[in-house]
């Protein structure tokens, strides 16, 4: 059965699979990343459905290519549909990215060119996914290392008329917004403000790699402060969305992410208070 | 122009670039600056993630050959094969065939036998589940339907047909990366790879045994698989199945209907 989803989680991730069966964990929510279980069976499957069973989930895709010039792989999406039916996540979502063409994938989330006719390429695209998933997408703005000499708007004036054209959900990742905003020089409490309130079902927080003049969302390190602060800011902003800690690489015991759950619990409480005083 | 239309060409361009490892594709602001970390960040990123996916699928290959033997095969591989996969669970699926065909990365023979017992117990990890046949689900089966009766195989079941004996090799560097092991032996013969439950479990065949599973799992009836175990030269064929029958209901290689 479906079940809402709020509060805090984070992204399962098969080193803490036996953590997750011996014992409750408190976790709110969990997600999953969706191509690590579109498998045929076996142990993947297995502890899936066994922690299922105890928590609520979301699914988050790397593999969509929503933004990509090759027809959507309804193979593929029709994976993806067999999945959401086995688990029930609250929502599905992918990067707003292009990963791949002419049949190849790079697997990487390739920033989009923030043009008008892009815009015009992603809004039946978004509604072909939802119609064939049977439920809302909810699309993750990306970090980027590039800007297209094509781009005709800001990446925050470009994902909120997708939002407004599309009706599409958004996974905010204030991480990626920081990232990016160093990267390429804006001010990322801009780009926060521009976010469509209503349209924002979670929020994402991660580690980066600070290479000094640049940073590389490597998803291999704790939440550094900025990114805190900047969730501070967007807590304030937004209000009190369902937010995660996503780690992929270096992945540390479960204890220590737990901590860093708590951390966004507090700071979100903070925040919203301040926000409820503001008011 | 249509929107898919400029989208194409600049989604192809980035591509070929990433593909080609050319750092200034004309497509982007300040580009070759660095300032924003840049494409070379993505150029880095699409190498180092199909290498780390070959590093997961081919684990004691690895091992074998060492870091840098493989990141050389790995570059080379990516390069002829890139990924047309949703997932990138798939990625490596030809790297055993290529090695074959690479001299230069074939340090030994064998290595080729290595790489198709990786990705043998890779995709028994996770190939279908099936319930295995037990002995009791045979107990109520009348004589004069045995001889028609058709046995199933675990999806998971897969029959490498090896040149060399590298079960020891493997067996040896899957317990500890630092394991020393002998040459494996030139000894072509039949290895079988399947996942009764959530363990993988692998085991050899004698030809005869290969061959009977093998017609199993294009249909054979009990009654056929006797007959071609006669045809071997076997004076008692069905004792001899039966036989069969019994080891791969205690392996759970057999499907439960």
């Amino acid at each position: 059965m479906q079940e809402p989803v709020s509060g805090f989680g984070i992204g399962l991730r098969s080193e803490h699979y036996g953590d997750f069966i011996a014992a409750p964990q408190p976790v709110d929510w969990l997600e999953v990343i969706s191509e690590n279980y579109l498998v045929a069976g076996g142990k993947p499957l297995y502890h899936l459905d066994r922690i299922r069973r105890d928590y609520p989930m979301v699914m988050h895709g790397v593999s969509l290519s929503i933004g990509g010039s090759d027809p959507l792989d309804h193979a593929y999406l029709q994976q993806l549909r067999c999945l959401a039916e086995r688990i029930q996540p609250a929502w599905v979502s992918d990067h707003l990215c292009w990963t791949g063409t002419s049949s190849l994938n790079l697997h990487d989330l390739l920033p989009l060119p923030y043009t008008e006719a892009c815009l015009r390429h992603l809004v039946p695209r978004v509604q072909q996914v939802q119609e064939m998933l049977g439920r809302p997408l909810v699309l993750e703005n990306v970090s980027s290392y590039v800007r297209y000499r094509a781009d005709e708007m800001s990446e925050w004036e470009f994902i909120a008329e997708l939002v407004r054209r599309s009706g599409c959900g958004l996974l905010l990742d204030v991480n990626n917004v920081y990232v990016s905003s160093v990267n390429h020089g804006f001010v990322a409490h801009a780009f926060i403000d521009a976010m469509p309130a209503a349209a924002v079902r979670q929020i994402h927080l991660a580690g980066h790699e600070d290479h000094g003049t640049y940073l590389i969302d490597t998803h291999d390190h704790p939440v550094c402060d900025a990114v805190w602060d900047l969730y501070a800011y967007t807590v304030n902003r937004l209000g009190p969305l369902p937010a995660m800690i996503e780690r992929d690489d270096d992945i540390p015991p479960l204890e220590l992410l737990l901590a860093e759950l708590d951390t966004a619990r507090s700071i979100a409480r903070t925040a919203a208070g301040d926000a409820r005083r503001a008011a | 122009m249509s929107a898919a239309g400029t989208l194409v060409e600049l989604q192809q361009r980035c591509q070929q670039a990433i593909l080609d490892g050319n750092p200034l594709p004309g497509l982007f602001a300040a580009e070759g600056s660095g300032s924003s970390g840049g494409f070379g960040i993505y150029l880095q990123a699409y190498r180092a993630r199909l290498t780390a996916a070959l590093q997961d699928n081919y684990p004691v290959l690895l091992r074998a050959i060492g870091d840098d033997a493989f990141a050389a095969l790995a570059d080379a591989y990516i390069a002829r094969r890139p990924s047309h996969f949703r997932s990138i669970r798939w990625v490596g699926d030809c790297l055993a065939d290529f090695l074959a065909c690479s001299p230069e990365h074939l340090a030994h023979p064998s290595l080729v036998d290595l790489a198709r017992m990786d990705w043998a117990t890779r995709a028994a990890f996770d190939a279908a589940d099936a319930e295995a046949l037990c002995v009791t689900d045979l107990a109520t089966l009348r004589a004069e339907d045995w001889p028609q009766r058709r046995f199933g195989l675990l999806p998971s079941l897969q029959m490498l047909r090896l040149d060399w004996q590298v079960e020891p090799t493997w067996k040896s560097l899957d317990a500890d990366p630092l394991a020393s092991c002998d040459e494996p032996q030139f000894l072509p013969h039949v290895l079988l790879v399947w996942r009764p439950q959530l363990e993988c479990r692998w085991r050899s065949a004698p030809a005869l045994e290969a061959s009977v599973l093998e017609a199993l799992s294009t249909g054979a009836s009990f009654a056929a698989c006797c007959d071609l175990i006669a045809d071997s030269g076997d004076a008692e064929p069905a004792a001899t199945a039966a036989g069969f029958l019994q080891s791969w209901i205690a392996d759970g290689l057999l499907a439960r209907d």
